[in-house]
């Protein structure tokens, strides 16, 4: 994907963004940093949309962006949108479905459901044609495997009435013959092969980012229509694509700080981890998960965080550590963040 | 006896072998050990798929192009065959791990020579019972061929220790040097092997080439050309970017459906655009030679070349890959004086610099670091010193040096192209139809348009009319039944 498309989405007029770290928000880089900044910008629901997708280069996609005035640089590698830019945003949000729609590809491993989708398509078209010399997609060998045993458990089913009554009841609720067609080219099947993002791109005028994230939208949304169905033929075709908030490791951390009252030293030690991981992993999991789910009150002492709450500036995110230290002397960066942390959950609760 | 028409029928929608087919099919079925040249296009695939479906017995395949397998796998489902599985070096490690433990359930197997050597995968497909071992691609044992794969000099050891099965050793193109160098290295006699060699012409192909002043001048050439043309093309290039640039050209300027299509594309995308040439809905692909098509595409008129390939033999396959349909089709080479430096240039990177080799001598741990020195390795670990590596590469690239001035003699020659693409093969032709042989009897680049117009057909489209109605397209994805 055009990572300059990106940065017009998830800009903003009136914050600063790192084009470093929006990158790896949506890139899905799991480290505390990225994590606390996708908080920051209010974009924590979209951490990994877009993992599947090479995204480019920040230096390239900055200057292009400068050049035609939509972005102004307030260092070399931190952006906000100028007012053309913003005008930019919106035209471009028309073109997509809700955007909220890509959190649910944060969430669920969608790409992998478009390839399972697309290839059950291809095979039920066929089939519904009687034929069987054509040539199969390759999708990997475990979901080739499933695929198989999905067509044979339920070929009983009249399925291609029921490909062709999901589709069209899905495409018909769109109420966007546009964006309709363009899903529909995303599928393969007997005698049609559909089009490449470029080829609809050039055909429909827009850029080729805003075809594959339309693409990847709408998947997102008949994902998670086919996952209300409890009865559906594709329920097989569903497993194994959530994604967990949080990685392994953290969440063995955090349920061994919450089920003992053993301190982070002693946590390193049982896991044999660093200390410094555990309190990543600590910061981690304060991040990802809401408010009252993580014991902010055990690992920020009362006094510790009284004393931040009278220092601390307006905007808390610009708030520098060094600045903080020099108020707090005895203050460790783990308290300072997880202080970040749970004052921007509780204004986002409010 | 079997009757072998009617078990093409049974298993196939083929209504007739293609030359050479029989004969091998034949060789096979009374049990005799074979070496194949089939052209390109030959129809090899067939001929194990065959034989499995009338034995009931396993295939074990191998093949060199990791790239292709896939693809491989994919047309021998096609044909009709489902229990087809590819062991590479690309899959992850679970999937081997899980593939290699229910090994049992296919009967169609597909497998790189360097994973047949890994101990693992060996001894998984050896706890299996094989019928027949085919050996695709058989010149890559050559040590003096371009091709050289050190891992395939391994068959021979491990032929044994699959229990000594029928072999199938295949190639499309082999000089008779080769052939022996072949049979020599897989421990054969020459006696002990049939050898059904099938002729290199392809005689529904007009073989034809054009020098140009320069680059701009071919880059017109071409875009008049591919205006013109009719029926689907491939176009040959050295580089991904050029095939991708040259396929953005072409689109604005000819009007004509043009993608490119090369090994640095997604699966998906590789997919469509394979359907989408199959179904005839684009008619040209800008393709990069190292990377071939898996498909089988019958109807493509013409093969034009933008870059030239190194050698002879990669001419001919490349150029095979039109007119599989048998009808008039159609083979164009376009060169400019500095094309040749590109060649050199690639030709030097397959190569290792002395430098290199003086590096990797002195740091043996890193041979197996990277598979681009499994070359240098082989004769490392066969002890040959630094000064005679040194030799043999020295040597080599004196031999691909040769066979490039090979190649671009046939560019500049005077004489009957046809003749002289064939004497490499020691090959002759007795009835040669001047109109349609070459641009020597005729003249062709003045009479192009025309000779388009009489011999080349205009492409049936299978795809329909494109819809752009979304509802139209899902009522013909689907053939429902009331
Ligand atoms: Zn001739």
């Amino acid at each position: 994907m055009e990572l300059s498309t990106l940065y017009i989405l998830f800009g903003d007029l009136t914050q600063t963004r790192r084009a470093k770290a929006l990158k790896n928000i949506l890139a899905g880089r799991r480290t505390v940093s990225n994590l606390y900044w996708a908080l920051e910008y209010d974009l924590l629901p979209y951490f990994g949309a877009l993992r599947d997708f090479k995204l480019g280069d920040e230096k390239n996609a900055l200057d292009r962006l400068a050049h035609l005035g939509l972005i102004v640089l307030t260092d070399r590698f931190s952006f906000q949108l100028t007012n053309q830019g913003r005008d930019q945003q919106v035209n471009l949000l028309k073109l997509l479905p809700p955007i909220k729609k890509l959190t649910i590809a944060a969430q669920n491993d969608v790409v992998r459901f478009s390839s399972r989708f697309i290839f059950a398509t291809q095979i039920v078209s066929e089939y519904s044609y009687s034929n069987k010399r054509y040539y199969p997609q390759t999708i990997g060998f475990f979901d080739d495997q499933l695929i198989k045993r999905w067509f044979i458990q339920n070929k009983q089913r009249q399925l291609p009435n029921y490909f062709q009554e999901l589709l069209d009841r899905f495409l018909t609720q769109l109420h966007d013959d546009l964006l309709a067609e363009i899903f529909i080219q995303s599928l393969t099947g007997h005698h049609f092969s559909g089009e490449t993002e470029d080829q609809l791109s050039a055909k429909m005028g827009v850029p080729p980012t805003i075809i594959q994230l339309q693409w990847l939208m709408l998947y997102a949304d008949l994902l998670t229509r086919v996952q209300q169905i409890p009865t559906s033929p594709l329920k097989l075709l569903l497993v194994g694509l959530a994604r967990s908030p949080m990685a392994n490791s953290t969440n063995k951390t955090l349920i061994m700080y919450r089920n003992t009252d053993y301190t982070p030293e002693q946590i390193a030690s049982r896991r044999r981890i660093k200390l410094t991981t555990v309190y990543e992993h600590l910061l981690e999991a304060a991040i990802v998960l809401p408010v009252n789910q993580f014991p902010f009150s055990r690992l920020l002492a009362e006094p510790t965080k009284q004393a931040l709450e009278s220092h601390q500036p307006s905007i808390i995110g610009e708030w520098a550590f060094k600045e903080a230290k020099a108020a707090i002397p005895d203050l460790s960066f783990f308290e300072f963040r997880l202080f970040q942390v749970l004052d921007k959950k509780r204004k986002n609760d409010d | 006896m079997i009757d072998l028409e009617e078990q093409l029928h049974r298993y196939s929608d083929f209504k007739s072998f293609r030359p050479g087919q029989k004969a091998v099919l034949t060789q096979l079925l009374n049990h005799h050990d074979t070496l194949a040249v089939l052209p390109t296009g030959g129809g090899k695939t067939l001929l194990y798929q065959l034989y499995g479906a009338i034995t009931k017995q396993r295939v074990i395949i191998v093949s060199p192009l990791i790239s292709l397998m896939q693809d491989q796998v994919s047309r021998l489902q096609y044909l009709g065959s489902k229990r087809v599985i590819a062991i590479t070096s690309a899959m992850a490690f679970e999937e081997r791990v899980a593939i290699l433990a229910h090994l049992n359930q296919y009967q169609f197997i597909y497998v790189s020579p360097e994973m047949l050597a890994n101990a693992t995968v060996l001894a998984a497909i050896s706890r299996q019972e094989t019928g027949l071992l085919v050996v695709d691609e058989a010149h890559c044992i050559s040590e003096w061929g371009p091709d050289f794969r050190p891992d395939y000099l391994k068959l021979r050891t491990i032929r044994k220790q699959l229990g000594n099965p029928l072999i199938l050793m295949m190639t499309a193109t082999a000089t008779k040097a080769t052939r022996t160098d072949i049979l020599v290295k897989m421990g054969f006699s020459p006696e002990n092997v049939e050898q059904v060699i099938m002729p290199t012409n392809r005689a529904n192909i007009f073989l034809s080439a054009k020098i140009c002043l320069n680059q701009k001048e071919k880059n017109q050439v071409l875009v008049d050309l591919v205006s013109q043309l009719n029926g689907a093309g491939i176009i040959y290039f050295s580089s991904k970017s050029q095939a991708e640039q040259m396929a953005a050209t072409l689109t604005q300027q000819t009007g004509k459906r043009v993608m490119a299509y090369h090994g640095g594309m997604a699966n998906q995308r590789r997919f469509r655009i394979q359907q989408q040439f199959m179904n005839d809905a684009i008619e040209i692909v800008c393709a990069t030679s190292a990377f071939g098509m898996g498909i089988d595409k019958a109807n493509v008129r013409y093969v034009i070349h933008y870059h030239l390939p190194a050698n002879i033999q990669s001419y001919v396959q490349e150029i095979g890959r039109c007119g599989r349909d048998g009808h008039q089709s159609l083979a164009i080479l376009l060169y400019e004086p500095n094309d040749q430096y590109l060649q050199l240039n690639l030709m030097a990177a397959t190569i290792p610099e002395n430098q290199l080799l003086a590096h990797l001598y002195q740091h043996p741990n890193q041979l197996s670091q990277n598979d681009a020195f499994r070359v240098i390795k082989y004769y490392y670990d066969n002890g040959k010193s630094f000064e005679q590596a040194t030799q043999i590469f020295n040597q080599a690239k004196l031999r691909r040096q040769r066979e490039l001035n090979t190649m671009i003699r046939y560019i500049y020659t005077t004489g009957c192209r046809r003749k002289l693409l064939l004497q490499y093969f020691d090959e002759t032709i007795h009835d040669l139809n001047p109109d349609l042989c070459c641009d020597f009897h005729t003249d062709f680049w003045g009479h192009w348009q025309s000779f388009n117009q009489q011999y080349l057909m205009q492409t049936q489209s299978v795809e329909k009319k494109p819809l752009n109605d979304w509802r139209a397209i899902l009522d013909r994805l689907f053939l429902l039944k009331n």
